[in-house]
């Protein structure tokens, strides 16, 4: 079974646009969720980063990022609430907990954790997306003139960690085989000979990278910015993306503040930001299918 | 004469930390445009040679290194293995290791990438490099989704593209089906003779490719043995080391035919004309040894490698009875691996079933895989434990590390791993083997055999191999795969020499029903020119015994002869053969 983020060419905007603009296209949604911190404008981010996923065929890397955070996200709300102890509206009160002693828990501390987890999962979610749909040795290409040792240290992490992925997967299958006198083949034993085999894979991958020329010097820049048809709709919609969020933050509108009550912007022009945020989302993909149907026409014509 | 390509003078090297050297006084010439083919043992010095000739020995490795080695006219030990890539590629053994990007289009883009080339230059590169290997088909697929058959010939491309003027390859065929395996032999001699690139092939199971050789040379210990035609090398390995001579050399050998033939054409050349006498139909061997050891019942198994659930066994039906020896062949995705698999209850049907009433245990295809621990010992912890490891043969090796063991001894710790505690007071159960003979020399073939033979005395055994000749040397039953389904199953005499891929160097040769061993091939022979004579004579047709001395043979023209026998003789051996 190929692992759920795993690279998988799917032809439309965003597996087939130019490595620059499908990075860019994917981090505006992580961009807007940095920059602002107001629900509705979150709410719009990780409408945009759902939709741009779906259309994208990323199903099951959102699906996969959407469940690590849900259970990261249920931890920072439970450690924010126990450790912040601001907030005027007191939930609980005068639990006694080993070290730390009384808290209180209020809806403040509980909201400000669920923002902060809202903003990761958008994050998470936008790179999830990104890893499944953007072909990584276009992005690696984009790379490597400028950062070499870089590229080539992701490069090797590229390839390992699918390797380490498989061999892992036999590991566990052959441990299952192990007849009942074998020492049992405990977790602690596989992953300790899973780093040697991985040590082991690493010197391979880098040996043909060295016979593969790495070592010859600086590759080309020739086609380092080769565009697609795709990349003006990715850019555009990547910018009309991040603005609505940094627009709504720069025009005072979209804020939040948790404490000493919970308080956000729930104003006519955040709520039309958020909404741009998916429709600005769904564009490409919107023109490219557009573009399709108004050549079929013409060809069926 | 030109300048030679690869020039060694006195090469010796030793590998860091290691107490012995792996290569001495290596002394080789390579001209351009020659193939030749690289024999010997394993750890002779194969992989190390070729590794040096590339650069990888000593800029990668390390190590001790005198001599010289020229490449092109570039001294391997200035220049390291990226300046000397333009003119040497190297395809090593594993080709999971041997692919770097996500798409094949990028990992042939990638060498031409990073020399500089514009992209209008990369783009036609990649297209004739993947038109010479016929995979343009595979271009955008994802390197994740491709069979190892595949990934070699994309390892190969990836090589190939720079359009070096030599070329390395280190055992390529190891992982491949006798189908792949011919199919990238012979693309090689073709990409040989059409783009002029010399070839250096490191190769155990030289049948298949010496018929393409110009040269054969044989290392032994990290020296150099043999240096000479494909010919002149297999008299050699019959006078030194009969491990590397192939089935057809032993056929002649033992028939008494000079000369001594470099693949099945030239033997059918020498043959043309000669007799060969028809077996003898044999009694299908019977097993009634009690209820079957493995059972599989109309069973479907359904696999998802990414890009959705296909059905890879479709509606299986077979009996293992108790003492068999089980040849499980077909290409690769037959379902070989998925039958044990699911024997070995690790895959679950999703209909019919498939049993092992007394247990299964299954050596994977890389035993490695079951080597967890520092010492041999703590794999098999307690009396019950070290009683396994002296049943085969590793009781004095109880403190090493297992991966100082050789192949051979990681190989059968793997099988203690796996079988210890499985033997009840009853009969054991079926011991499935994966691929146990990839990489393996003939004599470490030989030794496996040998436990194969008492491992079924105990259970039965059941071998999933590509390996034609080994089936034909341990099994007395083969069942052949395809597409899921047992599309052959019977004794190897029959199975083996049926048909052209799945059929033994022989079988090949003589395309004579039931003769797929030099021996039973050798006697054939003998038979036939024997009852030819005796025809002749007036005398009773008695098989004699296979003649000592050689035999300059020169073709003759016997064919009205071959006619007086009623059909008991071929007219011609070689007819049908496409």
């Amino acid at each position: 079974m190929r692992p759920a983020l795993a690279y998988r060419h799917r032809p439309g905007p965003l597996g087939d646009g130019s490595a620059l603009a499908a990075s860019l296209f994917c981090a505006a949604p992580a961009g807007a969720a940095l920059v602002s911190s107001d629900p509705i404008v979150l709410a719009g981010a990780l409408a945009a980063v759902v939709t741009a996923g779906l259309l994208a065929g990323a199903r099951r890397g959102l699906a996969l990022a959407a469940r690590w955070n849900l259970g990261l996200g249920v931890i920072l709300i439970a450690v924010n609430g126990l450790t912040s102890q601001r907030g005027d509206t007191v939930l609980v009160h005068g639990i006694v907990m080993p070290l730390i002693g009384n808290v209180d828990i209020s809806a403040e501390a509980l909201g400000e954790g669920a923002v902060l987890a809202a903003r990761i999962g958008i994050i998470c979610m936008a790179f999830a997306v990104h890893a499944t749909t953007v072909d990584p040795d276009r992005v690696l290409r984009l790379l490597r003139p400028i950062a070499r040792r870089s590229a080539l240290t992701a490069t090797l992490i590229a390839r390992t960690v699918p390797l380490a992925a498989r061999d892992y997967a036999r590991l566990g299958e052959a441990s299952a085989l192990r007849g009942p006198l074998a020492a049992p083949a405990g977790r602690a034993v596989l992953a300790r000979r899973l780093v040697a085999g991985s040590l082991d894979r690493a010197v391979d991958v880098a040996a043909t990278l060295e016979l593969r020329g790495y070592g010859h010097g600086a590759p080309g820049r020739a086609d380092r910015l080769r565009r697609s048809r795709h990349d003006t709709a990715l850019v555009g919609s990547a910018l009309a993306l991040f603005l609505a969020s940094a627009g709504a933050r720069l025009a005072g509108l979209a804020d939040f503040r948790a404490y000493p009550a919970l308080r956000f912007d729930a104003g006519a022009w955040t709520i039309a930001a958020a909404l741009a945020m998916p429709l600005a989302a769904a564009a490409p993909f919107a023109l490219a299918a557009l573009r399709s149907r108004i050549v079929g026409g013409r060809s069926r014509a | 004469m030109p300048d030679p390509l690869v020039s060694i003078c006195g090469l010796a090297y030793r590998y860091p930390g290691a107490t012995e050297p792996a290569l001495g006084g290596i002394d080789l010439q390579v001209d351009p445009g020659e193939f030749v083919v690289l024999a010997g043992r394993s750890g002779s010095g194969k992989s190390s040679l070729l590794r040096a000739c590339c650069g990888l020995i000593p800029h990668y490795h390390g190590g001790e290194i005198s001599g010289r080695v020229e490449i092109a006219g570039l001294d391997a030990r200035d220049h390291g293995p990226a300046e000397l890539g333009g003119a040497v590629g190297l395809v090593a053994q594993d080709p999971e290791s041997q692919v770097i990007s996500t798409t094949v289009r990028a990992e042939l883009e990638l060498p031409l990438e990073i020399r500089g080339e514009a992209p209008p230059a990369r783009a036609r590169a990649v297209e004739e490099a993947a038109l010479a290997l016929a995979m343009p088909h595979l271009l955008d697929r994802g390197v994740d989704t491709l069979s190892g058959g595949e990934l070699q010939r994309v390892a190969l491309a990836a090589a190939l593209v720079l359009r070096p003027r030599l070329i390395l390859l280190d055992e390529p065929t190891s992982q491949l089906d006798p189908v792949a395996g011919d199919e990238l032999t012979w693309l090689l001699r073709r990409l040989n003779e059409e783009w002029g690139m010399a070839v250096i092939l490191a190769e155990h199971r030289l049948e298949r490719c010496l018929a393409v050789a110009d040269r054969v040379v044989a290392l032994e210990a990290g020296r150099l043995a043999f240096s000479g035609t494909p010919e002149a090398f297999l008299d050699w390995a019959l006078a030194h080391d009969v491990a590397l001579a192939t089935p057809g050399a032993r056929l002649f050998e033992l028939a008494g035919l000079r000369p001594l033939p470099r693949g099945v054409k030239a033997a059918r050349a020498t043959l043309a004309g000669l007799r060969v006498a028809t077996p003898e139909p044999r009694p299908a061997s019977e097993h009634d040894n009690g209820p079957p050891v493995l059972r599989a019942r109309d069973a479907w198994v359904e696999l998802d490698s990414g890009t959705g659930a296909r059905d890879v066994l479709r509606g299986i039906d077979l009996e293992v009875g108790r003492g068999e020896r089980v040849a499980l062949m077909g290409r690769n995705g037959a379902g070989k691996s998925t039958l044990m698999r699911a024997a070995a209850g690790l895959l679950p049907t999703i209909r019919g079933r498939i049993e092992a009433p007394s247990g299964c245990a299954l050596l994977p295809q890389s035993p490695a895989d079951l080597l967890l621990r520092e010492r041999v010992g703590d794999e098999l912890p307690g009396v019950e434990g070290t009683a396994a490891l002296e049943r085969v043969g590793l009781g004095a090796k109880l403190d090493a590390d297992p991966r100082d063991l050789s192949g051979g001894e990681r190989q059968r710790l793997a099988l203690a791993i796996v079988t210890a505690g499985r033997e009840g007071p009853g009969p054991a159960g079926v011991v499935c083997l994966d691929e146990p003979t990839r990489g393996m020399d003939r004599a470490r073939k030989d030794e496996l055999g040998a436990w194969i033979d008492e491992l079924a005395a105990h259970g039965a055994v059941l071998v999933a191999t590509h390996d034609v000749e080994f089936a034909a040397a341990f099994a007395d039953r083969v069942i052949l795969l395809g597409e899921g389904t047992v599309i052959a199953d019977g004794p190897p005499d029959e199975i083996l020499s049926g048909g052209w891929y799945f059929a033994t160097e022989v079988a090949r040769i003589l395309d004579t029903p039931g003769a797929i061993s030099p021996e039973a091939g050798a006697s054939l022979i003998a038979a036939g020119r024997f009852r030819h004579v005796a025809r002749a004579s007036g005398e009773a047709a008695v098989a004699p015994a296979v003649p000592a001395t050689p035999i300059a043979l020169q073709p003759t023209d016997t064919g009205r002869e071959a006619e007086d026998v009623g059909g008991v003789i071929p007219e011609d051996p070689g007819g049908g053969v496409p």
